[in-house]
């Protein structure tokens, strides 16, 4: 971008100053006190370590050896996807990590090394700030979860998915694995088989949440394998938003995520999902998350992806009632070192159904964005419609961006539309507000926050002062 | 004190000189205005004054009240204190106007020093108020969808919120209905100061019906071929540049 | 072929023999492949039949096009039988096999140079192994040709043809090339794996335009590689009306700094035709300029897949690069497939692609009803004029004119019961 090298060396330090988030927050380890270990590898005898550890009902064990067969005879993608998914070596991951206890209803009865953790990273200060409930996952299984009062007497349920299995079978079983069959990808088949930790939300007819239920997931130890399984019903005209956050500390091994995430809306209910991730740069965050949105439902998903050596994960929404809506709303970082490959997935399956994606990535350094979306209307529906909006932005000029679309459309009733731009922060500008006496640095700052300014606007406010500190482009307090 | 431009040259990255030896002294107090066709250079010295990378300075030197800002960069010059109101602002999209002023003000602080938000939101409106412009001005991202009128007044608000020692005004009047042009006149006008040199780039005599000269000059072919007093500007308002032509007068 | 061919050339079409044989069939899950229909691949049903008599005097009297070609040939199966030409004379314009003879280093160091990318590389040593005939065109330096060269490939029989066209513009030197590709009959299933090499010299001006308007029972695999030298300018026009399937592979490398290249298609598909289209714009240097549109109207239980790419290397900064496809959805039982993509890995680069599908608005219809017109032609007008938007890109009235022949004859085609 700068013919003059110093120039260039200089702003890429800067930029880098700007856009580098505080990953130190949450570089930080406690030792491995861990009772149960599944031990490295993969195996039917791994498979059943997990499940008599979790005293898993018969019908969940098998669930989970078919899903490891599954898991074995797909091929891994690389016909699409990066060959940087050959790096990941199974065999050198630890599966299950846990001490063996439930998790806890109250702070006061977590051990202390991981009350230490959530408290560094601000969870408990949260809770009692301005969310509904919360569970607190750390490696493979929930230290804390809890949920206000008054909502279990509503009949909301917020457990974790052990819990949910087991105690709310009858609700729980008729969707697990539904909107994500286990064969849907080779990750979904893993996480399958795996699974241990996420959440079990159900909310009850009618019920509408005016706070956010949140999870955080932590992972504390070295080449280890988090592999969440969230299910959220939201029963006819519910509402509900759940938060993620998830962090890791850098450790010199490869960690893996492969989280599988399913939301249900009922008739008129309303499911928003929102991700902050902030992994540090050697985690493989490999993630399926779909919901079900039913006659004049919607699911939203926001998704906010920092970090992470690699994260694949394309946010889908199946629209299976009339009048239903879907949402992608999305925000990516990927630095040097990172590849952000997100996106959405929009199935039209009924008519009147509305999807709309908006996407907006930033490439900085060697860092390389890219895009990948889905839009399906199948024949013999009227009046879909789809809006797909992705903008990229490029930092340095070995930044690196791409964006992969495929739409189909069959019939002569919808409307789609798609647009894409690639942009750099354009000399001119950068002049323009250096003139104002703003450093290169600041300048360059400023400018990417305003490039994602109205999609941070959709995080919820606690969230989106975090985003922005984890951006951290407001730095040196120059912009209130 | 004064803004000195002494024996400029400056070429573009190809190697085309632009400037081709520009002298100019801009004491405080004191408004020059600066005349002349398309491509005689005007614009060009604007950028180079403000550290523009596109214009390589080739020998002179510019000083600002005796300091030699020749090393300087783009954003310190700014912050020593000089002004370019462009003729086309560029437009910084997500980044409120608000912000952005507020972002400028505070590079010009010391480390650890915080603006006062009450106080900046008052002066701010207080000056918006003097330009006629709309509070809701404040939310709107800086430039992106302005009209022409919009952006000049923009650049005179940022101009007034940041007090600098010297301001140069590229263009101003370009754009502009006489109504608009009064309202960015005022401005300025409002500006002026024993403390504060003003330069005045400009096509149209127009402009200067409401903003009085000192001095005014004449730039052709990357020189400034002419100077005299007000009456300078009329008479080139009458006769044109055509005179520039004759080759007596512009040798 | 004869045996006056170079050995250069034999050896060429015997290792391009080999890898067809080596090279694996495309198959589910290739990217390049994505949505198509694999059915269209199997050629084993292309009998190969000797070709059956044909009026060679009828033919080239239905060889009509521009009214005043600067040179037109005509190919049956692959074999000239008709030329005439009014080029100066340092201009070099025959059939392949006569340049082969006459011309074979020239023709040599442009012939099939750039690697398949887009998916049929096992179809392009067919066709490079199979080849017995096609154009040959050399403009020399500072040569500009006014008007078009017309070429006429005419498929007879159960048969498979390989027509080729080799385009090269010396320095400063501009022509225009119209292929047309049609059937005898309509009622005979033939193949055409056809191949265009348009190679740009400097600041040189090239417009290849393709008419596809084989009979409904043939398919076509169309590759076109085009590579621009500095300032070169190279505008691409892909016209399908005919064939069952369509299979086209646009790629143009822009090779040298500040060339630019339009890359345009107008598909009018109807009944079962299926057209699959892939496209890449390869930014190899700094300052170069690419425009692509495609527009596809679909009728019938007609499907479309527009796969596009724009790559922008590491080294073409300053690039513009822009990419539009859009369908209008006629029927209930048509689809259309998008896969508009992008790669940048270079600075200062404008980019931006879009995407729509839709169909004609009640509205759009109503008004012209108001004003008399039913509302059967009131669709083919509109239709119309959403494929005049890519044919007045070509800027030229005569070969404007000359598409829009063969876009009114498949829209009278279609006729009232699709329309």
């Amino acid at each position: 971008m700068y013919n003059d090298d110093t120039a260039t060396a200089l702003l890429e330090k800067e930029t880098y100053d700007a856009i580098n988030i505080d990953r130190s927050k949450g570089d930080f380890t406690f030792p491995e006190r861990h009772k149960f270990d599944a031990g490295w590898g993969l195996s039917a005898h791994t498979v059943d370590y997990i499940s008599d550890v979790k005293k898993d009902p018969d019908w969940v064990r098998e669930f989970r050896h078919k899903a490891l067969k599954i898991f074995e005879s797909k091929p891994m993608p690389t016909n699409w996807a990066t060959e940087d998914l050959n790096n990941i070596h199974f065999d050198k991951i630890r599966y299950y990590l846990s001490d063996g206890e439930k998790p806890k209803r109250s702070w006061d009865e977590v051990p202390e090394e991981i009350l230490k953790t959530f408290e560094r990273l601000g969870i408990p200060q949260q809770e009692r700030a301005f969310l509904a409930g919360v569970e607190a996952q750390y490696d493979s299984e929930a230290a804390y979860s809890n949920m206000k009062e008054e909502l279990s007497k509503q009949g909301v349920i917020f457990v974790t998915s052990a819990e949910g299995l087991k105690e709310h079978e009858e609700i729980f079983r008729p969707y697990f694995g539904k909107v994500i069959p286990t064969g849907d990808n080779k990750f979904s088949a893993l996480n399958s088989a795996v699974f241990s930790g996420g959440s079990f939300i159900y909310i009850p007819k009618g019920v509408k949440l005016k706070q956010p239920l949140q999870a955080y997931f932590r992972i504390n130890s070295e080449s280890f394998g988090q592999f969440e399984r969230t299910l959220i019903i939201a029963d006819e005209g519910s509402e509900v938003m759940y938060m993620e956050g998830c962090t890791a500390p850098k450790f010199e091994t490869a960690t893996l995520h492969s989280a599988v995430v399913e939301l249900v809306a009922l008739k008129g209910a309303r499911i928003q999902y929102i991700t902050v991730q902030n992994w540090s740069s050697n985690v493989f965050n490999l993630v399926t998350k779909r919901g079900l949105a039913m006659e004049n439902a919607e699911v939203r998903w926001i998704d906010c992806n920092i970090g992470s050596r690699l994260t694949m994960k394309y946010p889908g929404v199946v629209m299976k009632g009339e009048g239903a809506r879907g949402e992608v709303i999305s925000i990516a970082l990927a630095n040097t070192g990172q590849h952000q490959d997100t996106g959405a997935k929009m199935i039209h399956a009924a008519d009147n159904t509305t999807s709309n994606v908006v996407s907006k990535s930033i490439s900085v350094g060697q860092g390389r964005a890219t895009y990948r979306g889905q839009v399906h209307i199948p024949k013999h529906l009227k009046g879909c419609k789809n809006n797909t909006e992705c903008d990229a932005l490029l930092i340095n000029s070995n930044s690196r961006t791409d964006t992969y679309p495929a739409i189909t459309v069959k019939g002569n009733r919808h409307a789609t539309q798609h647009e894409a731009s690639v942009s750099q922060v354009s000399e001119e500008m950068l002049f323009y507000m250096q003139q104002r006496g703003l450093d290169q640095g600041q300048a360059m700052s400023l400018a990417v926050n305003g490039f994602i300014n109205d999609l941070v606007r959709e995080f919820p406010m606690e969230y989106s002062v975090e985003l922005k500190r984890l951006i951290d482009l407001e730095m040196e307090g120059s912009v209130g | 004190m004064s803004l000195h431009i002494q024996e400029l040259h400056a070429s573009l990255e190809n190697g085309t000189e632009i400037l081709k030896g520009v002298t100019l002294d801009i004491p405080a107090g004191e408004i020059h205005a600066i005349m002349g066709p398309n491509g005689s250079g005007k614009s060009t010295l604007s950028k180079v004054l403000a550290g523009h990378k596109g214009y390589i300075p080739t020998s002179g030197t510019i000083t600002l009240d005796g300091q030699d800002i020749s090393e300087l960069s783009i954003d310190q010059r700014s912050r020593a204190g000089i002004f370019l109101a462009f003729q086309y602002p560029a437009e910084v999209p997500g980044v409120s106007n608000a912000n952005f002023i507020r972002a400028a003000l505070q590079s010009r602080l010391p480390k650890g020093q915080e603006i006062d938000a009450v106080a900046y939101y008052k002066n701010l409106y207080a000056k918006m108020d003097l330009l006629e412009m709309d509070r809701k001005f404040t939310s709107r991202a800086v430039n992106e969808g302005f009209s022409g009128g919009e952006k000049k007044r923009n650049e005179i608000l940022q101009m007034i919120m940041l007090d600098p020692k010297y301001c140069i005004l590229d263009e101003t009047d370009s754009g502009l209905d006489i109504d608009a042009l009064k309202i960015v006149a005022k401005g300025v006008n409002a500006m002026r100061s024993a403390n504060r040199g003003m330069l005045l780039i400009t096509h149209y005599q127009r402009l200067l019906d409401y903003i009085k000269p000192d001095h005014v000059h004449v730039m052709s072919d990357g020189r400034i071929v002419r100077s005299g007093g007000p009456e300078l500007a009329l008479e080139l308002e009458e006769k044109g540049y055509d005179f520039l032509k004759e080759p007596a007068l512009a040798s | 072929m004869t045996a006056t061919l170079p050995a250069w050339f034999k050896a060429r079409q015997q290792s391009a023999l080999q890898r067809y044989e080596t090279t694996t069939t495309p198959k589910r899950g290739d990217e390049q492949w994505r949505f198509s229909n694999f059915k269209q691949l199997d050629f084993a049903n292309v009998s190969n039949k000797p070709a059956p008599e044909v009026d060679v005097a009828g033919l080239v009297s239905r060889s009509t096009g521009l009214e005043t070609p600067v040179a037109k040939f005509v190919f049956l199966n692959d074999s000239p039988v008709f030329s005439e030409s009014s080029l100066p004379t340092d201009v070099i314009c025959l059939p392949l096999a006569e340049a082969l003879a006459s011309h074979s280093d020239l023709v040599a160091q442009h012939f099939m140079r750039q690697e398949t990318r887009l998916g049929s590389a096992k179809y392009a040593a067919l066709h490079e192994a199979s080849l017995k005939n096609g154009l040959f065109v050399h403009i020399p330096d500072g040569m500009e040709i006014e008007g078009s060269i017309e070429v006429h490939h005419w498929l007879s029989g159960e048969t498979t043809i390989f027509p080729h066209t080799l385009v090269v513009t010396g320095r400063n030197a501009k022509v225009r090339i119209i292929d047309c590709f049609r059937s005898v009959d309509e009622t005979t299933p033939g193949l055409a794996i056809a191949f265009n090499d348009l190679c740009l010299g400097e600041n040189s001006q090239l417009d290849y335009i393709a008419i596809q308007a084989l009979n409904e029972v043939t398919r076509m695999i169309q590759i076109n590689e085009t590579s621009t030298d500095r300032d070169a300018r190279a505008k691409g026009f892909i016209l399908n009306t005919g064939a069952s399937w369509a299979r086209n592979e646009s790629l143009s490398r822009l090779d040298g700094p500040g060339s630019r290249s339009d890359m345009l298609s107008v598909s009018i598909p109807a009944r079962e035709q299926e057209y699959d289209q892939r496209t890449l714009q390869h930014h190899v240097s700094e300052g170069t300029y690419s425009d692509l549109l495609y527009k596809n109207t679909l009728y019938g239980h007609s499907r479309t897949i527009f796969s596009g790419l724009i790559f922008v290397g590491e080294k073409a900064h300053h690039t513009d690069a822009y990419q539009t496809c859009r369908n209008l959805l006629m029927t209930d039982d048509c689809e259309a497939n998008s896969m508009p993509g992008l790669e940048i890995n270079a600075d200062q680069v404008k980019c931006s692609h879009g995407s729509t599908s839709s169909q004609i608005s009640d509205e759009e219809i109503f008004y012209l009803c108001t004003r008399g017109i039913d509302p059967t032609r009131a669709r083919q007008l509109i239709a119309r004029g959403f494929s005049v938007e890519a044919v007045e890109r070509l800027a030229d009235e005569p070969t404007e004119k000359l598409v829009l022949k063969f876009i009114d004859e498949k829209f009278s085609a279609i006729g009232v019961s699709e329309g």
